[in-house]
């Protein structure tokens, strides 16, 4: 083909900082995520039990009503470590059903529209491109995890009439890691899975089976082998244990089932490895052409 | 009135082709099964079906068996058809096969191809779901029976005798019927909802969490579950413990032949609104 205009020069003025570019991902990524009906109804739900909690506190800090219910009162609305450890796991689980929903949206697209050459053509590698994907479906999920249980106990804090906050602070600081060290891995799991399945509804329904699958098969080892090992398989219960290591609360599970945390935390790493891996394969500017 | 009625429905239904639909439903069964068994992509429902199978081979290699342990073997074994193949591997392992089969060819844009042959729709829908059920229960019912041979045959003569000659027989009876009936019900579920929503995933997961709520519903509400059905069969009782325990409700026992009909008479119910719904089914592949 010939050229005949020569004047067209490279662009000469202020370039954008890489590391703010992620950010413009990050921002569609989240209009994207918010741009349905069900990530805003999820959305309220997961705010709900937040409110039940708030109420519950406010119950357990009010004099009338600690009076009015009595020496039932005294053991349902004991604000402690336990009382927290509920708020983290039910906010967690609510977490992982928006994630289910959310990132599909983020991904799926994107490769099965071919979209990944036009987006990596762009000044912006392919890690920053999933930085930028992570970062949207991390904030996401960051507000209804570590956010609603830091303002919780903030409130306790705020509510108690003897001082709380100062002599409780290993549990706002096991909040927030537990929350963090869950939705980064769902959020790296959410984006894997999402880049490996064509089809939206199977990748929300492929997160659940991940996690759910190899729960039950974790537990036929455990039952059948006769080995606490099997454990490692099952997310929901290795989070349990270490939801409860991170906030101080003594377990009423079987001392012999009992697995080390550095157990738990290398088959989350393996399990974030594993998630990078996929993302590797997948997140290239490549298109596919079905003949 | 019903004297002539009677005849000349009969005589309607003697006219249709029924020959005719039997070869296309045989035809279309036969492309499904194909696509369904032999594809990579079914790889996982493998999975799903043999993982226990596998589990369960290390442990009849590794551990030793001593007859008294017999009891305790049997207990595992309804452990994993009630709370695995029931709750997650039959749960999801039907997701896959028939949420695929009417949406993932929306999705892929091949629908358009069967929907335009002269093919009745309904013929079209009950040849997926059977490909689907076919699918299904080769490997989950391959699979239990795998299971039971694996427990009881590593016991020697004692395993062959509570096999063949003591409540063995009966119990493998009861979970091939407890994994027919679960392939068939999520099966028809699954077909239904993909029909009816773009996405049919967070519909069979609201489903899931009935299922899993439902011991501790009104006994009227258990109706409407797939796994109360089931929980009547099964010839050994796992018992719950803890909080839901307390929380079940404890409903009247139904006798065998009345859960069955129950859950069939549910598949049937289902499958013919499928069929009335694929009816007036219309594909926009631009909101796909």
């Amino acid at each position: 083909m010939s050229i005949y205009k020569h004047h067209y020069r490279a662009y000469t003025g202020r370039v954008t900082p890489i590391w703010t570019r992620i950010f413009a991902l990050a921002r569609y990524g989240l209009a994207e995520a918010w741009s349905t009906k069900i990530t805003a109804v999820l959305f309220v739900i997961c705010l709900i039990p937040p409110v039940g909690f708030l109420f519950t506190i406010y119950l357990s800090n009010n004099p009338s009503a600690r009076l009015l219910m009595g020496t039932v009162g005294t053991r349902v609305l004991a604000i402690d470590g336990s009382f927290f450890l509920r708020v983290l796991t039910i906010q967690s689980w609510l977490a992982m059903a928006l994630a289910s929903c959310i990132a599909p949206r983020l991904i799926t697209l994107d490769i099965v529209d071919n979209a990944l050459p036009i987006l990596l053509s762009h000044s912006i590698s392919r890690f920053g491109y999933v930085l930028g994907k992570y970062a949207a479906l991390f904030a996401t999920l960051s507000t209804v995890t570590w956010v609603p249980c830091l303002l919780l106990f903030a409130y306790q804090g705020y509510a108690s009439p003897v001082p709380w906050a100062a002599s409780n602070l290993r549990i706002g600081v096991g909040m927030l890691a537990g929350a963090l060290i869950w939705i980064a891995l769902i959020s790296l799991l959410g984006l894997a899975l999402s880049s490996w399945v064509k089809w939206r509804g199977v990748a929300t329904g492929v997160i659940f089976a991940v996690i759910l699958v190899p729960a039950g098969v974790g537990a036929i080892v455990t039952g059948v082998l006769h080995t606490k090992w099997g454990l490692l398989l099952n997310v929901p219960v290795m989070m349990s244990y270490l939801w409860e290591r991170l906030l101080d609360v003594h377990n009423r599970i079987d001392n012999a089932l009992q697995l080390p945390t550095m157990a738990i935390v290398t088959m989350l790493a393996l399990g974030c490895c594993l998630s990078m891996v996929m993302l590797n394969t997948r997140i290239r500017a490549r298109e596919v052409v079905r003949g | 009135m019903m004297q002539q009625a009677d005849p000349g429905l009969r005589e309607d239904l003697m006219r249709q082709p029924w020959a005719l639909w039997w070869l296309q439903a045989k035809r279309l069964t036969q492309i499904e099964l194909r696509r369904n068994l032999f594809s990579w992509r079914a790889s996982w429902i493998y999975f799903l079906a043999f993982i226990p199978t596998l589990i369960i081979s290390i442990h009849s290699i590794v551990d030793p068996h001593d007859p008294t342990s017999i009891s305790d073997d049997t207990q595992m074994l309804a452990s994993i058809v009630h709370l695995y193949y029931i709750r997650l591997g039959v749960f999801f392992g039907c997701l896959g096969i028939f949420s695929r089969l009417i949406r993932g060819e929306m999705i892929e844009r091949s629908l358009h191809f069967y929907l335009l042959s002269p093919v009745r729709r309904e013929v079209l829908l009950l040849s997926k779901f059977a490909a689907g059920s076919a699918t299904a229960l080769l490997l989950f019912v391959t699979a239990t029976l795998a299971n039971v041979a694996l427990i009881y045959l590593p016991f020697g003569a004692a395993g062959r005798d509570y096999l063949f000659n003591g409540p063995g027989i009966e119990q493998l009876e009861a979970y091939v019927l407890i994994i027919v009936l679960a392939c068939l019900g999520y099966g028809a579920v699954f077909l239904l909802l993909s029909m009816m929503f773009k996405n049919p995933t967070p519909g069979a997961l609201l489903f899931l969490g009935w299922e899993a709520i439902n011991p501790v519903l009104p006994s009227m509400l258990q109706k409407l579950s797939v796994a109360s059905y089931l929980r009547h069969l099964m010839p050994v009782n796992i018992g719950v413990k803890g909080l839901i325990a307390l929380l079940t409700v404890e409903t009247e026992p139904v006798a065998g032949w009345v859960a069955t009909l129950g859950l069939l008479l549910l598949i049937t119910a289902v499958l013919l609104y499928s069929c009335y719904r694929i009816r007036t089914l219309e594909i926009r592949y631009t909101t796909e």
